[in-house]
């Protein structure tokens, strides 16, 4: 588990989210990239049915992550997480009166997965209740495991084929306690795609960001 | 001049000796002839002893004449001149047809080349004894019987002392962690850890560093049995590149007499990786070349370069 | 409020309606010894396990109905392995036929943060205990013998007191619901254990 790097990114002016995406596998070809199988990202959201304490209940997101095809991760915005095996989903639904599942809510990216040397590249297409709605790109730098030490050598690799919409570091390594310099691991990937996602279901209620 | 005159009495003196060297063997002939004859026939018994008698002493005295004579001469000639650097050989510049003959010119060319020749076959002998190049105690081959003796002592060297040296450079370097194992009998295995970069095991043989390899932070150091793994290269290009380089450190690093200084140099050298993903290339600036950092560090500056940037 | 549909079937991996199958008895502690040779005689030739767990009971109370229960479990004697979250159904009512207590059963492996997860999700700790004993297999049967505890100073597991004087012996079985013929194995297999002990079908709700 490296360093790992999820950004959103915008759809070409004139372009289908579709081929925006080509657009970006032919610039990973094109620096040397080789397409290494596929890979897919989803969240399910779900919320408390009753909560003793009269507080807003949070929500709830089960992730899962082709790389850890055996594990479910469960997380509450801000923390705590919980990395579970794949049972976790089926006392989901034990639980199912206590906490249900927004299925409208479900986001997952899908796409190709690109290894260039030792960096991953995994390109999907974001989507919600069957439409598509966005782009996630994310980088992994296998090599390294600390985001202090490679975040520049990072951004150098992205700026050559995402060219000037190069994300700035990821909140979740600055908001650590411990500091960028601490070894990573896969719950800083997944809290990432969250936010993305959030972002996204986000979007769907501005009125004017309707894509194809 | 006076050499030549010298000679020239010299020779004077030589050829009357060469004269009475002939006249004394020539009486001793006559001595041992008359003495081969026996007595001649004479009337009476007494009559031949007495002539036999009379001869042999006058042969005698004519011996004993010439031995004189020849003994005379001697002093005369004198002895041979030894002042010549060349002994006997220096005669050869006394030969007259030089021109056609260039021996004595040629001679001394000769023993010009040879006497260089062997000065320095001397000053190399000392300095390869002194810095044997022989890694491996197998190498020698054919003077079986004296390698035990012809080993230099910096090949076994007490476990204690290299365990000293390790720890001693593992306090130097407080960025560096150095574990020591011995998996198999004295020889032993470092691994080290370059802080959250990479870590690296280092075989030694005695003090001498043998191979080396170098992995990722977070990648296995151990085998599944739980032994270090000292074969698998790392999965990560990066790191593969990194070992090819500590390996040609390791080449460039060598003062067999004085194994610690070679260890101490290449672990400052591999300490010099701590920045392995911050440091951009010192040439071209940038931080990747074909998807890899700069992987070079120079030997002596420690500076960071991409393998291609480094000439 | 609107109820956001609720799907049937989220799960994209895991075993679904897995089925515990459960005998208990107990024995006394003077008793224990010759237990153990004659489960050593009867399971699968295997070094005998033992094992030291920190069991965790949480509830979590709905406005109506029976509060949901979790136990997550942790080993004392290997503190680095995932702990262990189990679920566990009501037991199926009726069916005097069968030989075993059947109930639905869930178990998840989970990171060491479950107990600040359970926490945030409202679950809350009800009661702990710590069970000391050995584990023996035969094919699918699961026979655990254990002594339990009660954690005196709650979270100190060094600081506590045996329950009773005898071991808790549960005979349990895990498999696909339906699959009733196991309750036969299992009730041969405990045919074979008396007269050291008599494992039985007992309903935890008989004694509430």
């Amino acid at each position: 588990m490296g360093v790992t790097c999820v950004c959103q990114v915008p759809v070409a002016e004139g372009k289908s989210v579709q081929q925006t995406v080509e657009q970006l596998h032919k610039k990973l070809e094109q620096l040397g990239a080789m397409k290494q199988g596929s890979f897919f990202v989803d969240c399910e959201t779900y919320h408390a049915t009753s909560n003793a304490s009269g507080q807003p209940s949070k929500l709830l997101y089960v992730m899962h992550n082709s790389e850890t095809p055996l594990s479910c991760l469960a997380l509450f915005e801000g923390g705590p997480f919980l990395t579970a095996d794949a049972n976790f989903d089926v006392l989901m639904v034990k639980l199912k009166s206590h906490f249900q599942n927004a299925k409208g809510h479900k986001v997952e990216s899908r796409g190709a997965r690109y290894r260039y040397c030792d960096f991953l590249v995994k390109v999907g297409t974001v989507t919600m209740s069957s439409s598509a709605r966005g782009i996630s790109v994310e980088v992994e730098y296998c090599a390294c495991v600390v985001p202090g030490d490679c975040w520049n050598l990072m951004k150098e690799f992205m700026q050559s084929f995402l060219g000037s919409s190069v994300p700035e570091l990821p909140a979740v390594f600055s908001s650590k306690p411990e500091g960028l310099f601490v070894p990573t691991d896969c719950m800083d990937t997944m809290s990432q795609y969250l936010e993305l996602f959030s972002k996204v279901r986000k979007q769907q209620v501005l009125p004017g960001s309707s894509v194809r | 001049m006076a050499d030549v005159m010298n000679v020239g009495v010299n020779l004077e003196a030589f050829s009357q000796a060469i004269n009475a060297i002939q006249a004394l063997r020539s009486s001793v002939t006559r001595v041992f002839d008359s003495l081969k004859d026996g007595m001649k026939n004479k009337e009476t018994l007494e009559g031949r002893e007495k002539a036999f008698i009379t001869d042999f002493q006058d042969n005698l005295q004519s011996v004993n004449r010439d031995l004189n004579e020849l003994e005379r001469l001697s002093t005369l000639v004198g002895r041979p001149s030894e002042s010549h650097p060349l002994h006997n050989s220096g005669l050869l510049s006394l030969d007259p047809v030089q021109d056609k003959t260039p021996l004595y010119s040629q001679l001394l060319q000769a023993y010009k080349w040879s006497n260089k020749l062997q000065y320095h076959a001397g000053l190399a002998s000392s300095l390869l004894n002194q810095q044997s190049l022989k890694r491996s105690a197998n190498q020698i081959g054919a003077s079986a019987k004296r390698r035990p003796k012809v080993q230099p002592s910096t090949l076994v060297l007490p476990i204690q002392y290299v365990d000293d040296v390790i720890s001693r450079i593992g306090r130097m370097f407080p960025d560096l962690s150095i574990e020591l194992f011995r998996p198999n009998g004295t020889s032993a295995v470092l691994l080290v850890t370059l802080g959250k970069v990479l870590k690296a095991i280092v075989v030694m043989r005695s003090l001498f560093i043998d191979r080396t390899i170098v992995r990722g932070y977070h990648e296995n150091v151990h085998s599944e049995d739980g032994k270090l793994d000292i074969w698998s290269k790392s999965n990560y290009q990066v790191f593969q590149k990194v070992t090819d380089h500590a390996t040609t450190a390791l080449l460039h690093y060598q003062l067999p007499q004085m194994p610690d200084v070679v260890v101490r140099s290449f672990m400052t050298w591999l300490r010099s990786y701590i920045k392995l993903f911050q440091t951009p290339c010192q040439r071209c600036g940038r931080f990747l070349q074909d998807g890899l950092p700069p992987t070079w560090r120079d030997f002596r500056t420690l500076e960071a370069f991409h393998d291609t940037c480094r000439q | 409020m609107e109820a956001p549909p609720v799907t049937v079937m989220p799960v994209t991996g895991g075993t679904i309606n897995m089925m515990e199958y459960l005998l208990q008895g107990s024995v006394l502690d003077q008793s224990l010894d010759s237990l153990l040779h004659r489960l050593r005689g009867l399971c699968d030739n295997m070094e005998p396990e033992s094992f030291a767990d920190h069991e965790l009971v949480y509830l979590l109370k709905g406005q109506q109905g029976n509060p949901f229960i979790l136990r997550a479990r942790r080993s004392l004697a290997h503190p680095t392995a995932p702990w262990h979250l189990r679920y566990l159904g009501q037991p199926e009512v009726g069916d005097k036929s069968r030989h075993a207590l059947v109930r639905n059963c869930v178990d998840v492996a989970a990171s060491h943060s479950l107990p600040d997860f359970l926490n945030e999700m409202g679950f809350r700790m009800d009661h702990e205990f710590v069970a000391k004993g050995h584990i023996f297999r035969k094919g699918a049967l699961k026979v655990v013998v254990s002594k339990l505890s009660r954690v005196l100073v709650p979270g100190n597991t060094d600081n506590t007191e045996p329950l009773s004087l005898s071991y808790l012996v549960e005979l349990s079985v895990l498999a696909p619901a339906g699959q009733d013929t196991v309750s036969e194995d299992m009730r041969s297999f405990a045919e074979q254990l008396k007269p050291l002990v008599h494992l039985e079908k007992i309903d935890p709700k008989r004694l509430m």
